[in-house]
């Protein structure tokens, strides 16, 4: 009975190590937030780093993408791939204590790896910052995260795998392909590498990377969550198989050659861009596919809604999937891409999907999830409708802000005057980001309280709770679960 | 068998699907990415390239740990407005030595490709210190701790020199033994201008 | 059909929207009625103030001068701003009745233009901001703006296309999921228009 023994009773899921998950993502979520926050407030008030390199700009920035994708992100997805996995198999998780290695393995990478991000040790390569004993350690992990994962759906008491399982195993198998091969790298000390790459090959194995880690882990793996939460919560089987089989894999081997649409009008050949950009167009009909079958399924379980606040999260979530998958290929067209290259528009991109989608994915994911585990209702309703509107208001601000700013650099940068010279000097230019920076910092500070308000009402939700047992139904002989 | 058949068989059986996913996302790399890693034309150096000296690199590794490249781009793109606000457009030629490539993403500062020799090196020293001495609206952090560490504090030029050999980079045995001198009485600070004020050069002239 | 729709409707949603929901609800507005009586007039209005506004005192994007344009060019600019705006207004009350039967809800073409030009209340009144157009200020006041109409959105859709709240949550999602692609379009074939030359003069 007691929460610390490993428990050796066979016959119900490995749920403790999901709530373990989804508390550490919780954790993360804040801390990867407040220092998104804190490096917006340096944008507009630079004296905020005090002088100190571990404040600086440079540093923090990276400690904030790192904490959100890997830290927030990630647990999300091992904590509700673990959940799912077991219950669209049917069956206890395979290898628990392995998993256990998988957790305190990952949290640890986190910790140690966000300190050695403040030190200076940087591979400077976007989102695979991390030195090399780091990239050797998650792969480690990642391995085992594998083989806890697939073990379970090998011994699996159904015999068709579920679509959320697609998903989370392309997730699985594809990051760690991208991450083996982009992390290549020869030491020169514990705590310093040179890529084997270089120059513009560098830049095409990064982007291939770089592009697939928001491809396969920020789209992929997410929609292994929707592909199973969505119909739980929605008590609804998802709306159309079909159009799953056909979006999961168009979606599989379009994805990969969208990487280049980064290196527009950079030095890289001609054909490896146009390639790009053509994929990255094709690219909207998976990824639409998969939203309308959300929003069709979730459209017939319209009563959830007056019960449950998850819902509410998930279904803005769609749309600003719908919005971040659109806006992606659009931005990939070379005429769209010459404006919005190095600009805000692409930071507006980017929170677009990681505030807009997975963020608010995984919210209404846990304020399902996590009554479930344990065993108790939500905490305060109220809390979470305030953080659904905190939540909308906060994308809205920072989205629109963005699109201000990048549209006006975009177009001031490329301004020529009557003699044909550029119009505004880089300073002019920049002085006139000051009011987007600041309305930036407002949005992220409303995205960010909401986001505490969870942590406080989840965590009171666990508070004196206790990891539900639950038993696998008995293996039937047919389909369905 | 159709694909939805196939897509079903693959369905029931772990090991198939995992080859299956495999397959199907490996494509795009080998035929889109792979082919680069062979092509001459992207690791052939532009005339007159030469790799860089023990205090540029030194600067280089100092750029990337105070991730420079969050905020300032290294690629002027073939635009008009472009070529005429910061010089000729970077080639790729420019970037065989670059481990890693620095292109960067975002502009919050400008592009530094063609910084060098813009501006004197004091300038970039006062710069460095206090961005808004210099440019009183700047948000760039500021760096005094550069000018209190040794350029040679972590004492591994030489290993780093002979790892780049190792990668291609054509270093003589002379290069590395005077790699230490080289760094002697200098700072993080008078590596990273040395780095600035070289980078971009190498398409001077031309164009 | 009686129609109690009125030009009071606008501000009086930003005080008692419960209340102007539910007399909207027990009217059967005619689609025409609204939209020549009221939309497109109130449509005017922004395209007018900007007009104004970009003469008297020119664009200020926050770079040292205001950006003062002739007024043939100004005049087109308003113009298109007004088409954005009414391709803006009809495709949401199509598109919203296109769905309706989904989510159960009122397929009358007058309850859906009546219900998009008054969510349309916070927009239409701040852009009076536009008779100075000072881009920090216009955010300012239209982002929060916008933020107050989704809300309307959320509240007034069930009550004024009589469906239940749930199914009018889904239903205003997904219109605002339709008008994050429309806004996000408008962008991209605005920088499209300037690369082949229509607009400012750039350096590609």
């Amino acid at each position: 009975m007691s929460a610390t023994t490993i428990s050796s009773h066979p016959t119900h899921y490995e749920d403790r190590i999901v709530t373990a998950f989804t508390m550490c993502s919780i954790i993360w979520a804040v801390l990867g937030m407040a220092a998104g926050v804190y490096v917006a407030a340096e944008l507009v008030w630079p004296a905020l780093n005090f002088e100190q390199p571990w404040l600086s700009f440079g540093r923090l920035r990276t400690v904030h993408t790192n904490v959100v994708i890997f830290g927030f992100g990630v647990s999300a997805l091992m904590g509700t791939s673990i959940y799912s996995v077991q219950r669209t198999c049917h069956v206890r998780l395979f290898a628990p204590e392995l998993a256990w290695f998988v957790f305190w393995g990952w949290q640890i990478v986190l910790i140690l790896g966000g300190l050695s991000l403040l030190a200076g040790y940087n591979a400077g390569k976007e989102y695979a910052e991390l030195e090399w004993p780091f990239d050797i350690a998650i792969t480690v992990v990642w391995v085992c995260y594998a083989v806890i994962f697939f073990g379970t759906i090998a011994k699996r008491k159904i015999a068709p795998i579920y679509v959320s399982n697609w998903f989370y195993g392309a997730f699985i198998i594809v990051i760690a392909m991208v991450h083996v091969v982009n992390s290549l790298a020869l030491p020169v000390s514990l705590t310093k590498s040179y890529s084997l790459f270089a120059g513009a090959q560098d830049a095409l194995v990064q982007w291939w990377y770089g592009h697939n880690a928001v491809g396969f882990l920020l789209t992929g793996g997410f929609l292994g969550m929707m592909y199973y939460f969505l119909p739980k919560q929605a008590e609804r089987p998802i709306w159309s198989y079909r159009l799953s089989v056909v979006a999961f894999w168009a979606f599989t081997y379009s994805y990969i050659w969208a990487g280049p649409h980064h290196l527009l009008y950079n030095s890289i050949p001609e054909w490896v861009q146009s390639l790009a950009m053509a994929m990255s167009l094709i690219l909207l009909a998976p990824s639409w596919a998969t939203m309308i079958n959300g929003i069709m399924t979730v459209s017939g379980a319209w009563k959830k809604l007056r019960t449950d606040p998850a819902l509410k999260f998930i279904v803005l979530s769609l749309a600003f999937y719908g919005l971040a998958t659109f806006e992606g290929p659009m931005m990939s067209i070379k005429t769209v891409n010459v404006f919005s290259h190095f600009t805000e528009w692409t930071i507006g991109h980017v929170h677009s999907g990681a505030l807009g989608w997975n963020a608010l994915i995984v919210f209404g994911t846990y304020y399902f999830l996590v009554p479930r585990l344990m065993g108790q209702p939500l905490h305060s309703r109220a809390m979470a409708n305030v953080h659904f509107w905190l939540a909308l208001a906060g994308v809205m601000l920072y989205v629109l802000a963005m699109w201000g700013a990048g549209i006006s650099q975009g177009l001031l940068w490329l301004s020529l005057d009557d003699f044909g010279e550029v119009r505004y000097s880089f300073i002019e230019v920049m002085e006139a980001m000051a009011p987007y920076y600041l309305l930036r910092l407002v949005g992220g500070l409303l995205f960010f309280t909401g986001a505490v308000l969870m942590a406080v009402n989840l965590f009171m939700t666990m508070f004196n709770g206790q990891t539900v047992r639950v038993t696998p139904p008995i293996a039937a002989k047919s389909g369905g679960h | 068998m159709n694909l939805l058949a196939l897509h079903k068989r693959l369905e029931k059986h772990t090991g198939l699907l995992i080859f299956g996913i495999l397959f199907v996302a490996s494509i795009g790399g080998l035929v889109q990415i792979l082919p680069s890693l062979f092509q001459e034309s992207l690791s052939t150096p532009i005339a007159g390239l030469k790799p860089y000296s023990p205090l540029e690199l030194v600067g280089r590794d100092i750029y990337i740990r105070e991730s420079c490249s969050v905020c300032h781009s290294q690629q002027v793109r073939p635009l008009l407005a472009e070529v005429k606000r910061y010089g000729p457009y970077s080639r790729v030629g420019e970037f065989v030595y670059d481990r890693p490539f620095l292109w960067g993403s975002k502009r919050t500062g400008p592009d530094l490709h063609r910084i060098g020799g813009k501006y004197t090196d004091v300038w970039h020293r006062l710069h460095m210190l206090n961005p808004r001495a210099v440019v009183p609206t700047s948000i760039m952090p500021a760096y005094p701790w550069l000018q209190s560490r040794s350029a040679d504090a972590d004492g591994d030029i030489e290993q780093k020199l002979r790892a780049l050999r190792w990668l291609g980079h054509p270093y003589s045995d002379a290069d590395i033994e005077t790699a230490t001198e080289a760094l002697d009485g200098k700072t993080e600070l008078d590596a990273l201008i040395a780095y600035l004020q070289m980078l971009g050069k190498s398409a001077g002239g031309q164009q | 059909m009686a129609s109690s729709f009125s030009i009071a409707l606008m501000p009086r949603v930003l005080l008692r929207p419960k209340a102007v929901f539910s007399q909207l609800a027990k009217d059967s507005p005619s689609a025409t009625g609204v939209f020549f009586g009221f939309a497109l007039w109130l449509g005017i209005l922004p395209p007018v103030f900007a007009y104004i506004g970009a003469m008297n005192f020119g664009w200020r994007l926050g770079v040292v001068e205001p950006l003062f344009f002739p007024w043939y060019i100004t005049l087109g600019i308003s113009t298109a701003y007004f088409g954005a705006l009414s391709f803006g207004f009809l495709s949401a009350a199509f598109i919203a009745r296109w769905m309706a039967s989904t989510y159960r809800a009122d397929v009358s073409l007058g309850a859906h233009f009546a219900l998009i030009t008054v969510v349309g209340a916070p927009l239409t009144m701040g852009s009076v901001m536009h008779l100075y157009p000072h881009v920090f200020l216009n955010i300012v006041v239209l982002v929060p703006a916008l933020i107050w109409s989704m809300y309307l959105l959320y509240t007034g859709l069930p009550v004024v296309l009589k469906t239940d709240t749930e199914r009018g949550m889904l239903m205003a999602s997904a219109i605002i999921g339709y008008l994050l692609v429309a806004l996000v379009t408008l962008l991209g074939i605005t920088v499209m228009l300037w690369s082949y030359g229509i607009g400012p003069r750039i350096g590609i």
